[in-house]
């Protein structure tokens, strides 16, 4: 028996596999010693979060990603993965704050790829500067061509040269509601009725719900709204607040209440969530009220914590291409940026949207961004969620 | 110094080491550090090494941090008196009248699920067209929902108090099997009735359990911000979710850390307030019995 000093990748993933014959010759003492390396690693995870600097290592051929729930591109990806021998994990988000919370600071957790809704752009690769630039060479699936105009190297995803993320899905934030228990509104106004007090939700995601009351308020500078203005806008919302009956934590919650007959309407949510309810056997449906609607976009980034480069530009490359896009806007009910995806779709998932008339579609709503993150003339970040919590409080 | 101890307190250090090098890693140190960082200044998810009190004075003058620190406290409370007052009697079947375990199994069998699914399960419980609803109306009670069992403090109560009452009933069970039927026994011999019995030997026997159970669930129930935000409809925000939206939305630690601490500092204050009250009732023993 050849006695080794210390326990190899091989040894420690040959003994995870089960594979008996290769770590049958690891002796006692180096099976101690791995035990102890393995308590040590254990030990190192729990209170990484609190070691500025500790790195932790990568295996090659795994892609970490970290998305919204169905915006995972595991599916459309499967047969390239399978392929190629990549094993790609997702966990999912429940909002975007949780993709900061993991990358800030001396150790960040490592995510091979994960994804920014259009505001967080220059907050992430400028601020923040948690995310790598992307190597287009090896992008070939994001080129001019098959990319819809609006979505190939525009600001929200490219500037100073440098693509920071690649747009890969997009849709709509409306006003949605139960047909059975309202009328079509025309207006948000319209859920300030009595008989539909206690009967909406406001969904409890900034990205959505700060733009809308913004709207609502009749402000229509967002994100850069004066500090007057971000009182006259809480102020208003503070109306749809008495109406309310919760914060919906997410969409699958604002779903499950409207399935249930709990609530009538959503005073923002994408409209995802229509397709969704109907796919449950619940009713709903959107309006786009008289005071608007506005767009979202999410873009694939790779953060710097990145163990894997190569596996996550691939990882990318692959969710870009046409099958895939196809694929993925079925699945999740959105609009994709490649136009060639919109000859491989079905009838209803190619009907959501009006893709022979995307720049104006995107004219008229445009993609916002967030509240600046410093600034003396207009509200803060820090003062919209500080104004948001009070609201939620109730004072 | 080692070897003055005993081959007896060696062995009992031995024993004690791996769970008090386990808090000391992963609770001591990471407070420490927090502790710290709530004296730090933050720009934009950079906490900027300092020494400063910023953090605690915009905290202590914010009527929004205390508003929220009263409903969580609110919660904690009724929840924990509701779940102690229902335990007791149990514990005390449990312990006095029955010799079998199946009530005991019956309501841990609730923790077998996951805490997920119970506040969920809440939801359709009380929900406008849920069990309690439904069948009201089948029983020509109401014809409209009861509105008021969800989507309010009462409703996060009522799921907070299923949550938490095994855990208090397991804290009182074992304090209560320590009170041995003898000391009941003396005392009913001495002439004492079953209320002075109750009074002046078991919950005196038993204050460490009932300040144990009394205290986790507090503390356990006013830090939830799941059930409150499932459950509790607009007014969901509670202090653990005050919180933590200052470590994942606005990105500033030290004051989510200041925040913490302050919590952290209330709630030893009523720890301190519910020894009093225990000690001015009587009910606290100022000894060992056990």
């Amino acid at each position: 028996m050849t006695s080794r000093r210390t326990w190899t990748h091989e040894d420690i993933k040959a003994a995870a596999d089960g594979n008996v014959e290769h770590y049958a010759t690891v002796s006692r003492r180096d099976l101690m010693k791995g035990g102890l390396a393995a308590a040590a690693a254990a030990s190192g995870a729990f209170t990484m979060p609190f070691i500025p600097g500790a790195a932790q290592a990568a295996m090659a051929g795994d892609v970490i990603t970290l998305t919204w729930e169905g915006f995972d591109n595991l599916e459309s990806t499967k047969e390239w993965a399978s392929k190629n021998g990549v094993k790609v994990t997702n966990s999912s988000m429940a909002t975007q704050d949780d993709v900061q919370t993991k990358l800030v600071g001396g150790s960040p957790v490592r995510l091979d790829v994960t994804s920014y809704n259009q505001a967080y752009n220059k907050f992430y690769a400028d601020e923040l500067k948690i995310l790598n630039a992307l190597d287009t060479a090896k992008l070939p699936n994001y080129n001019q061509t098959d990319i819809f105009a609006p979505f190939y190297q525009k600001e929200r995803w490219f500037w100073n040269g440098t693509q920071w993320g690649v747009p890969f899905c997009w849709g709509l934030v409306a006003l949605v509601y139960n047909p059975k228990m309202m009328a079509k509104p025309t207006s948000y106004k319209d859920l300030l009725k009595p008989e539909l007090k206690g009967k909406i939700v406001i969904s409890d995601d900034n990205t959505g719900t700060w733009p809308t009351f913004a709207k609502v308020a009749g402000v229509d500078s967002y994100p850069n709204v004066s500090k007057d203005e971000l009182k006259k806008i809480f102020e208003n919302a503070k109306l749809y607040r008495a109406q309310a009956k919760s914060f919906a934590a997410s969409n699958g919650d604002i779903v499950s209440l409207m399935i249930s007959g709990e609530i009538a309407a959503c005073l923002c949510c994408g409209t995802d969530s229509v397709a969704s309810a109907k796919r449950q056997g619940g009713s709903a449906d959107y309006a786009i009220p008289s005071e608007g609607a506005f767009m979202w976009s999410d873009a694939l980034c790779i953060p710097k914590s990145t163990g894997n480069p190569d596996g996550a530009l691939a990882f990318i490359n692959e969710a870009m291409g046409a099958t895939a896009q196809a694929a993925q806007a079925k699945k999740t009910i959105c609009g994709t940026p490649n136009s060639k995806a919109v000859a491989l779709m079905d009838a209803d998932t190619k009907g959501l949207f009006d893709y022979a008339n995307l720049n104006e579609v995107l004219k008229n709503t445009p993609l916002l961004g967030i509240p600046p993150r410093e600034s003396k003339e207009f509200a803060t970040y820090d003062e919209w969620v500080q104004a948001y919590e009070g609201l939620k409080s109730g004072i | 110094m080692a070897g003055s101890l005993s081959p007896r307190e060696r062995t009992g250090l031995l024993l004690a080491a791996p769970a008090v090098v386990f808090m000391l890693c992963f609770f001591i140190v990471p407070s420490l550090l927090l502790l710290v960082y709530s004296f730090y200044r933050s720009k934009a998810f950079v906490p900027i090494p300092d020494f400063v009190l910023d953090n605690y004075a915009r905290a202590l003058t914010s009527a929004g941090f205390w508003l929220v620190m009263w409903l969580s406290v609110k919660i904690g409370l009724i929840t924990a008196v509701l779940s102690v007052a229902t335990s007791f009697p149990v514990a005390w079947y449990i312990v006095y009248r029955t010799r079998s375990n199946t009530l005991l199994y019956l309501i841990l069998a609730s923790w077998i699920t996951s805490y997920l699914v119970r506040i969920y399960a809440w939801r359709m419980i009380l929900g406008s067209n849920g069990f309690v609803n439904t069948t009201l109306k089948q029983l020509g009670l109401i014809t409209q929902p009861l509105e008021f069992i969800l989507y309010n403090p009462v409703a996060v109560i009522i799921a907070l108090v299923h949550i938490y009452l095994p855990l208090t009933l397991l804290m009182l069970l074992s304090a209560l099997r320590d009170v041995k039927p003898d000391y009941l026994d003396a005392a009913r011999d001495l002439g004492a009735g079953p209320v002075t019995t109750l009074l002046k030997v078991t919950l005196p026997m038993i204050y460490r359990g009932l300040v144990g159970s009394f205290m986790f669930t507090t503390v356990l129930a006013a830090s939830d911000y799941v059930a409150p935000q499932v459950l509790g409809g607009t007014s969901s925000m509670t202090v653990g979710l005050l919180i933590s939206n200052q470590f994942r939305q606005t990105g500033n630690w030290p004051f989510g850390a200041a925040m913490a601490f302050i919590s952290f500092l209330i709630f030893v204050e009523i720890y301190l307030i519910f020894v009093l009250l225990l000690r001015l009732a009587g009910l606290a023993p100022h000894r060992r019995y056990h």
